[in-house]
């Protein structure tokens, strides 16, 4: 392709004004497995597609728990959102140390993405491979940010990253003007629509999906799979109830993972 | 040479030094919760040993939109906090994001100040009082030069406490209204003018509530001081001494 002339060094500008090494890493998150979050004004819920590579492998962790009030999920190179989730942990529990109180979602994420935006201005480095969504709960309210490889950060009512969510981005379309208003399990659920709608058409199930919420009164945890699969089970009865469509195909749809998802 | 010559230097074998003991130093603080918010007193007066030298010392300051900060001991110790504390807020506005250093984040930060320093042998020499309110939450905290620390819903530095806190482990109460809390306080603040030798008669009382903060113009309490005892007062004292 015509741009492979200034795409060596993240510290060369193509004539167009354009870092294509940035722009590479942001496809990796692109292929990484799908990522949502939502936002009500007392929650989050972040749910995300956990592929494993075979059927004799655990899956991959994408969910990380930052601290009490704020968590991560990740799509992309999923080892550079592990070292990323270390920073922030770190981050936190420092601030926690000085000032014995939960450090703020937007400072953090002013810290992640200053952190991002160094790997894009040193030749001897190269951008995280991975976009973050934090979720997180703080004084001012209910929070859902989107960090990118290129340092960049927006804050979002409901967003999804990853392989395929454009299909998710779409049905949040449709819904999210109405999310401030959910309630907890609303949240929940419509996040569980999100990932059905990444899946196309491939069963779904709690061994394949993790969902995990913050809000007021409840610290940021991962929603065990028992509890996962019976709202699963409920959202299906009342779909099959208004029973228009097909029933669901078994046969396995896995497209081929990319390779950073292993 | 320089070891011997010095005894009151700290001036160890490797060359290390210790602060010994403050040089200009405010006496007593006194701290308590009352209906709307925190009251805290303290006089205006800074002594260098026994002399009276500063009488007009400011030793209650506002720190960011909700917090009071009042400290006991050394001057410049104090006035070093505030140098930090000014950085530490103007930081804290520079993000300009809707969250602000509230009274408990202020508390925990200067405790982490004075330990760190008294580890280093080197303390800030000074009892400190922070009170404040956000969010409807009221909060009162002391530290101490060695970095001990906690809350309270009253809190006194120095001789105050031994003299106040008596008085207001007796008669504080969680809903005294500020008149009530002003009257308590110089309750307690007269107790300390006449019994504290350091204390002089002229105060500050602030209060801070979730509207903001005001700190009083110095004014005096109205002693008495005629006692019969005072009257003739070389009365018992007949003999050689």
């Amino acid at each position: 392709m015509f741009r492979n002339q200034y795409d060596t060094d993240v510290t060369t500008w193509s004539p167009a004004g354009r870092l294509f090494q940035v722009e590479y890493a942001m496809e990796a998150v692109k292929q990484g497995a799908a990522a949502v979050g939502l936002r009500s004004t007392s929650h989050v819920v972040l749910a995300t597609v956990n592929k494993a590579a075979s059927d004799l492998s655990s899956h991959q962790r994408k969910v990380f728990k930052i601290d009490d009030h704020i968590g991560v999920a990740i799509a992309g190179l999923t080892a550079d959102g592990r070292v990323l989730s270390r920073y922030l942990r770190n981050e936190c529990i420092n601030h926690a140390f000085v000032y014995e109180s939960p450090l703020p979602v937007s400072r953090l994420v002013v810290r992640l993405a200053d952190k991002a935006q160094v790997c894009t201005q040193r030749s001897w480095k190269r951008p995280f491979g991975v976009g973050l969504l934090v979720a997180g709960l703080d004084e001012t309210g209910a929070h859902l940010y989107y960090n990118c490889p290129s340092g960049n950060y927006f804050e979002y009512q409901a967003f999804a990253i990853g392989s395929r969510s454009q299909a998710a981005k779409t049905f949040l379309e449709r819904r999210f003007e109405s999310f401030n208003s959910y309630s907890r399990d609303e949240l929940i659920k419509d996040a569980l629509f999100a990932i059905k709608e990444t899946l196309q058409g491939e069963k779904l199930t709690s061994s394949i999906c993790t969902v995990a919420i913050v809000g007021s009164g409840e610290p940021f945890h991962m929603i065990d799979q028992k509890t996962l699969q019976e709202m699963i089970d409920a959202m299906e009865i009342k779909e099959d109830s208004a029973a228009d469509e097909a029933p669901m195909q078994d046969e396995d749809k896995s497209t081929e993972a990319a390779p950073m998802d292993i | 040479m320089e070891a011997l010559a010095m005894k009151d230097s700290a001036i160890s074998q490797n060359g290390t030094e210790r602060t010994l003991y403050p040089y200009v130093t405010g006496t007593s603080v006194i701290g308590m919760k009352y209906k709307d918010g925190i009251i805290m007193a303290a006089d205006t007066g800074g002594s260098y040993g026994s002399t009276l030298r500063y009488k007009s010392l400011e030793r209650i300051k506002s720190i960011g939109k909700h917090s009071l900060l009042g400290a006991s001991g050394e001057i410049s110790d104090f006035q070093e906090l505030l140098r930090y504390l000014d950085e530490l807020v103007l930081y804290d506005n520079m993000w300009d994001d809707g969250n602000s250093l509230g009274p408990k984040e202020v508390h925990n930060y200067l405790t982490r100040v004075m330990y760190n320093r008294r580890n280093k042998f080197n303390p800030l020499w000074n009892s400190l009082v922070l009170g404040g309110v956000k969010n409807g939450q009221k909060y009162l905290g002391m530290v101490s030069m060695i970095g001990t620390h906690f809350e309270d819903n009253h809190v006194a530095t120095g001789f105050g406490n031994h003299l106040a806190r008596p008085i207001l482990r007796a008669e504080w109460r969680e809903d005294l209204s500020f008149e009530e809390a002003v009257k308590l306080m110089e309750k307690c603040l007269l107790v300390l003018l006449y019994r504290d030798r350091s204390a002089i008669n002229k105060f500050q009382i602030a209060k801070i509530t979730e509207e903001g903060v005001t700190i009083s113009q110095p004014y005096a309490l109205k002693t008495h001081w005629g006692f019969s005892a005072f009257q003739n007062p070389s009365k018992g004292a007949e003999g050689s001494w």
